[in-house]
């Protein structure tokens, strides 16, 4: 292939990265996919390809890397959290909850219950939200469009309640340490059991068109099958791991918030493979509509409170809790910007809808953070690429992508 | 699973390489510190005792004090009691002389992020199949950008003036 | 009227140049952008969006396609420097060119003074020259020296081998059925409602799943593949060039769909032409026109419903399928010519 030559200028005499071709082996050729290509996202990934077949694959990650934990180390404990959201904006609440969550661990308090419900009230609305992204995206990968916009679409609804309870539609800022920016506004409930009923016959719609359609099953059966024990290995994590048959998840394993109190269950599929992993999302939205329905109805019987610890009510202002109790709101004074972390360490996890995410927290006892190391879930399952996209076709790169719901935003940090 | 039965198991699986350990707050997150010569075979033995992949690798620089202190944090998927734990395997090296071996062939999890660790603070693990930076670029790898001695500068203010 | 307009207008409607001209270029053309503008509004509607609107609200955005053309027209078209120009530039041309040149062989009436080219063997000529074009666009893509472009242009090669033969065969079970491979006396034989088509559906599937896989409709979308291969043999083009490979896509497609209106869907009947220009060519035309309309919308509606199959499981469909239904097709059609029914 490489002895296409034109005038002087022939592919060996080009050299620019991605648009070269270099001799890498007999029959082997070398295509760079990304990180501006339409179906790779924000990132690179290198095949080596002979004939059809992917001999190598190489991740190549960092194209929207933020340097968030170098970030996190200069600036107050507070303004960490609207930073660590940037990484998957769809699924703030839930990326940003193990922090709070440490930070709380490191201070000694917990949120009121009203709060913990709210936290879980947003985390799975965001999660039902980033689903129906990935499923979006997985289905554009498929050259499926219907299957773009009907999730995208419907994504909305979730978005919709999640600017209603928060103020934004993604990047939400909700749980703070102590608690949670806002009460549910009036009607609230009302509208979201109208959206799970919503959801209900939405996802009877997907699985006539997409999940149960002759093509998609044709080009995900069997393909990217991760074994149980890779899967182990290799450290993947969230609806992937279930789908290759390990029963783990974060809110059962290490339940946080009020998932311990809350009726649901982890969907487990054996199968390993792509079309597993479609099922697997699926089953997990019903379970986060479960979820949703008890946070609805607890919500309903349970009579407003303060949504902050009583530590913060103490230190703030009256008249702060004069706007609380008029519009359900909370106002942060500037004791959140200067605040102390006591000394210590602190890990924590959580279940985003990509998979666990760990928060390592260290502080000196400063008003600002030591040391952070996040570790997100697309990073776990980048790993996928180099030990299972090896040996499938090139058309297969897409359907293994888009089915491990890689997100290259929240895999770079 | 409580705690304590935890730390026991850990004593007992890695015995005299245990130097100190420390339940931190929450009761969830325990901290093993053993020897740096005896990581790896502290790590073998941990994978056999039911911690089969890493949650994450990272490294602390107490730049005071002249160390980077590695961690491995380990967790289990199989088991269900001990995932509720996390324990993490920490060692300490000069900061002088920053090299130590890596565990990409025993926990093949921890593969990319030793990369990380090495493109942040400049750690190189020998023995890692293929030992280069991860999400940054090289020039910028170079500069260790984690170690406590880069310091991030944040944008100069841009004064703009009022036009009258 | 002098002398010269007349030998203008004798010019302009000889059948020949008519045919090429006004039925092979501007009339599918038209038609292309109505296909267009419909695939996108049904894909629209059946995924909750409105489509094409802004540009002209009143009659649902039908002018946006004439927008989307002056939009390449004006384009700037990029030539890379790693390019081989001469190829380059000519093989969308030529593409486009044979991708419009079976009409010449296609007869839309059976007045026989406004046969195009009149001949006994037409279905074979329209079919021999229908075929040539995919060569072009492997062409395209190995003058592109771009990887993409390559897999793309070679996809395209793999997919040829899947379903030339089909195609082929399928077409040919007319012959076998009526006796003959002159497109007019194929109409003929199809009067009275003796559609081909009806009689033998196993043909005109092996048909459309055969021009389905020639044209990279879905779900067999493969050697344009956005998400593998960026626009395959066409990533890159630009501006105009760019325009005319995809408007010679459907271009293929539209004469595709006029060839089997002709073969399986009865031609210009139950129209019979009569003499004169209006009744004897205009008319048959449009009948086979919207045939061939219909076909595409059929086409393009499956784009809402379908993902693309992988290029592998393309060819096993293809040659595991489809290629036997044809053959089987072939089979009822000699049954169909053994009991008399044509």
């Amino acid at each position: 292939m490489s002895g296409i030559v034109r005038g002087n200028v022939g592919f060996n005499d080009l050299k620019i990265p991605g648009m070269w071709s270099r001799k890498i082996g007999k029959d082997l050729y070398e295509v760079f996919i990304g990180p501006q290509h339409p179906g790779s996202g924000h990132m690179r990934i290198i095949i080596r390809i002979d004939g059809d077949i992917i001999v190598e694959a190489e991740p190549d990650m960092g194209y929207v890397h933020r340097t968030m934990e170098k970030l996190s180390e200069g600036r107050a404990w507070i303004k960490a959290i609207p930073l660590f959201e940037r990484m998957a904006i769809h699924d703030a609440c839930n990326v940003t909850l193990p922090y709070v969550r440490a930070v709380e661990k490191l201070l000694g308090i917990e949120a009121p219950l009203r709060a913990k419900y709210l936290r879980v009230l947003l985390c799975e609305i965001n999660r039902i939200a980033a689903f129906l992204y990935g499923f979006g995206i997985f289905g554009v990968f498929l050259g499926h469009s219907t299957m773009y916009m009907w999730p995208f679409g419907d994504r909305e609804v979730w978005v919709e309640l999640a600017e209603w309870l928060t103020g934004a539609r993604l990047t939400h800022t909700y749980p703070v340490f102590g608690g949670v920016r806002r009460d549910v506004p009036e009607g609230f409930t009302d509208s979201l059991r109208k959206a799970i009923r919503y959801m209900r016959r939405r996802l009877e719609d997907y699985r006539k068109i997409f999940v149960d359609n002759p093509v998609i099953r044709a080009r995900l059966e069997d393909v990217g099958v991760i074994p149980r024990n890779l899967a182990i290995e290799l450290g993947i994590t969230g609806p992937n791991l279930r789908a290759s048959g390990v029963r783990y998840d974060v809110r059962k394993n290490h339940p946080y918030e009020v998932y311990d109190e809350l009726d649901f269950e982890i969907p487990v599929f054996q199968e390993g493979d792509a079309y597993a992993r479609v099922h697997q999302r699926v089953q997990e939205i019903l379970q986060s509509l479960r979820i949703l329905e008890q946070v609805a109805d607890w919500l309903d019987k349970h009579p407003r409170e303060p949504v902050m610890h009583e530590r913060f009510w103490k230190t703030a202002p009256p008249l702060y809790k004069k706007i609380f109790q008029e519009t359900g709101r909370v106002k942060l004074g500037a004791v959140m910007a200067i605040m102390k972390i006591p000394q210590g360490k602190a890990y924590e996890r959580g279940e985003t809808a990509r998979g666990e995410i760990s928060y390592y927290v260290e502080s000196d006892g400063g008003n600002k953070p030591y040391r952070i190391r996040i570790h997100s879930a697309s990073a776990r399952n980048a790993l996928v690429y180099k030990y299972i996209v090896p040996g499938h076709r090139v058309m297969d790169l897409p359907a293994i992508y888009g089915s491990i719901d890689y997100f290259p935003p929240e895999a770079d940090r | 699973m409580e705690p304590q039965e935890v730390v026991d198991l850990v004593r007992r699986v890695l015995g005299d390489m245990v130097r100190d350990v420390k339940i931190w707050k929450g009761n969830d997150y325990i901290e093993v510190e053993i020897d740096a010569s005896s990581i790896r075979e502290a790590a073998a033995r941990m994978k056999e005792a039911g911690f089969d992949h890493v949650k994450d690798v990272t490294a602390v620089d107490y730049m005071k004090e002249g160390r980077f202190r590695i961690i491995y944090n380990l967790s289990s998927y199989n088991n269900f009691d001990l995932s509720y734990y996390i324990v993490g395997l920490a060692y300490d090296i000069p900061r002088d002389k920053p090299e130590t071996v890596s565990l990409a062939d025993i926990y093949t999890s921890a593969e990319f992020q030793e990369r990380e660790v090495y493109e942040g603070f400049g750690i190189i693990f020998k023995g890692h199949p293929d030992l280069k930076p991860l999400l940054l670029s090289p020039p910028v790898a170079e500069q260790k950008p984690l170690r406590k001695d880069f310091i991030v500068r944040e944008e100069p203010e841009i004064k703009v003036e009022k036009k009258r | 009227m002098s002398p010269i307009i007349s030998d203008i207008i004798k010019i302009i409607i000889w059948p020949p140049l008519w045919q090429l001209i006004v039925l092979g270029l501007l009339l599918p053309l038209g038609v292309v952008v109505f296909i267009i503008w419909f695939e996108r509004k049904t894909a629209a509607r059946v995924q909750r969006r409105i489509g094409p609107y802004h540009v002209s609200p009143r009659i649902a955005g039908g002018l946006q396609l004439v927008a989307d053309l002056m939009r390449y027209m004006f384009q700037e078209i990029i030539i890379p420097k790693t390019v081989d120009v001469a190829p380059f530039i000519m093989a969308p041309l030529i593409a486009l060119i044979l991708s419009i040149l079976p009409v010449v062989a296609m007869p839309f009436t059976s007045n026989a003074s406004y046969f195009p080219i009149g001949m006994r063997y037409s279905l074979i000529v329209a079919l021999a020259l229908i075929t040539l074009s995919p060569i072009f666009v492997i062409v395209a893509g190995w003058a592109s020296n771009n990887k993409f472009s390559l897999i793309g242009g070679m996809r395209e090669a793999y997919l040829i081998t899947a379903y030339e033969l089909i195609v082929m065969v399928s077409f040919l079970s007319a012959s076998a059925a009526t006796g003959s491979f002159d497109l007019v006396k194929i109409v003929e034989a199809q009067a009275g409602g003796k559609w081909l088509g009806l009689l033998n559906p196993l043909a005109l599937l092996a048909a459309l799943i055969g021009v389905l896989l020639s044209t990279s409709g879905f779900p067999f979308e493969i050697p344009e593949s956005e998400h593998e291969v960026v626009a395959g043999a066409y990533t890159e083009y630009s501006g105009l060039v760019y325009g005319i490979n995809m408007g010679a896509a459907y271009l293929k497609r539209m004469v595709y769909s006029i060839l089997i209106a002709l073969v399986f869907l009865g031609g210009w009947r139950p129209y019979t032409p009569g003499p004169g220009f209006v009744s004897g060519y205009l008319i048959p035309s449009i009948v086979v026109f919207i045939k061939a309309t219909i076909l595409m919308m059929i086409f393009s509606f499956l784009r809402a419903v379908y993902g693309r199959y992988r290029l592998d499981q393309a060819l096993d469909i293809a040659w595991k399928y489809i290629f036997p239904l044809a053959v089987a097709g072939f089979g009822l059609s000699l049954a169909l010519a053994y009991l008399g029914i044509y």
